[in-house]
């Protein structure tokens, strides 16, 4: 359930920028979530809603953007993508990776008006 | 584009500093409910008691039973209670860190809260994360929480004294880790039994040593 929390710290940020920006009202917030965050989006989306009630955000439309595994080898420089949790470099066979994406737990941009 | 968590790992980041500068080894331990974090402190602390300065913080959702099993090894122990909350975060451990003497240590273990999922994604400014499961969870689980896997720099498969009585394959949860993570460190043992602990007292000493022997 760190949907909850996530969720308490995207809409604090929210709030604030809206304030920053001098919105009167938020109407969309997109984000992203890598798939090894498993988040659970309509989980999240609730937890969203939950904590913006009687916000001038509560009206917001939450668009979630999955990110798949992306990794990069460090012994060869091949960058693929991860099927079924194989974190191997399909390449090379080494295991010294860097994951570069499906960590993601990012605010792409806030609308309003 | 800004992390959501970006208030959680700057404190994260503060407390991370304060620990390298002090020497002191912060160990996130992480497991499902019931997989050993408690008992497993218990045996390293009857191991190292007199070796190395240790400090407990506990994350326990609401009682402090586990602090109390700990507490026959007079070392400071601290109990974090996160009302609910499926995971410690890094305000509260930079909360609680008042309240030891940090020249006064050499390692720093916290339980985190019974969970697969949630605490893997919460920095709190450890040395490094420590993933726990036992074999009566089955064998499935790296596969099913590759991020937990991913980011520990070791794992303990505790309660191997239980295997003839489960269907837990070691064939299985050896190769599924592999693909998760090719390079992590692999401790099999009984907390209970005893098998498989020297191994983990050697390695998590020689981490001890190597935090508090840096330059700084
Ligand atoms: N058979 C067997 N039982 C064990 C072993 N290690 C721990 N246990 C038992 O498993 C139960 C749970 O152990 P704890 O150490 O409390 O587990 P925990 O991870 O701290 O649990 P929570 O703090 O509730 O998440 C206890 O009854 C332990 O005695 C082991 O190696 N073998
Ligand atoms: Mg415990
Ligand atoms: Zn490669």
């Amino acid at each position: 359930m760190h949907e909850i929390r996530i969720a308490e710290d995207l809409s604090a940020i929210v709030l604030e920028t809206a304030k920053r920006e001098k919105l009167s009202k938020v109407t969309k917030v997109n984000i992203s979530f890598g798939v090894l965050v498993q988040i659970v989006p309509d989980i999240f989306i609730f937890a969203f809603s939950e904590t913006v009630r009687n916000t001038i955000a509560q009206d917001a439309e939450v668009n979630i953007e999955i990110v798949s595994v992306k990794m990069i080898c460090k012994k060869c420089g091949n960058d693929f993508g991860v099927e079924e949790n194989r974190f191997v470099c399909a390449n090379c066979r080494s295991t010294d990776l860097e994951i570069i994406h499906g960590k993601e737990l990012f605010i792409k941009s806030i609308e309003g008006e | 584009m800004k992390n959501i968590l970006d208030r959680n790992q700057n404190k994260a980041g503060e407390v991370r500093n304060l620990l390298v500068a002090k020497k002191v080894l912060m160990v996130n331990l992480i497991s499902s409910p019931g997989a050993g974090k408690t008992t497993l402190l218990e045996r390293t602390c009857e191991e190292l008691n007199k070796k190395f300065r240790i400090g407990i913080i506990e994350g326990d959702i609401t009682t402090d039973r586990d602090a109390q099993r700990l507490k026959k090894y007079n070392i400071p122990i601290v109990v974090i209670n996160t009302e609910g909350g499926c995971h410690l975060d890094s305000h509260s451990i930079s909360k609680v860190l008042d309240s030891f003497d940090l020249d006064d240590l050499d390692v720093l273990f916290v339980e985190n809260v019974g969970n697969l999922i949630c605490p893997s994604q919460f920095d709190l400014g450890e040395t490094f994360k420590l993933a726990i499961v036992s074999t009566t969870e089955g064998d499935d689980k790296p596969g099913k929480y590759p991020m937990l896997f991913r980011e520990a720099k070791a794992v303990l498969l505790n309660k191997i004294d239980l295997i003839p009585y489960t269907n837990f394959k070691r064939e299985t949860f050896n190769s599924d880790l592999k693909n998760i993570n090719g390079q992590v460190p692999l401790f099999e043992i009984s907390c209970t039994r005893g098998n498989g602990l020297k191994e983990w007292i050697k390695w998590i000493s020689k981490q001890i040593l190597s935090t508090s022997s840096t330059e700084v």
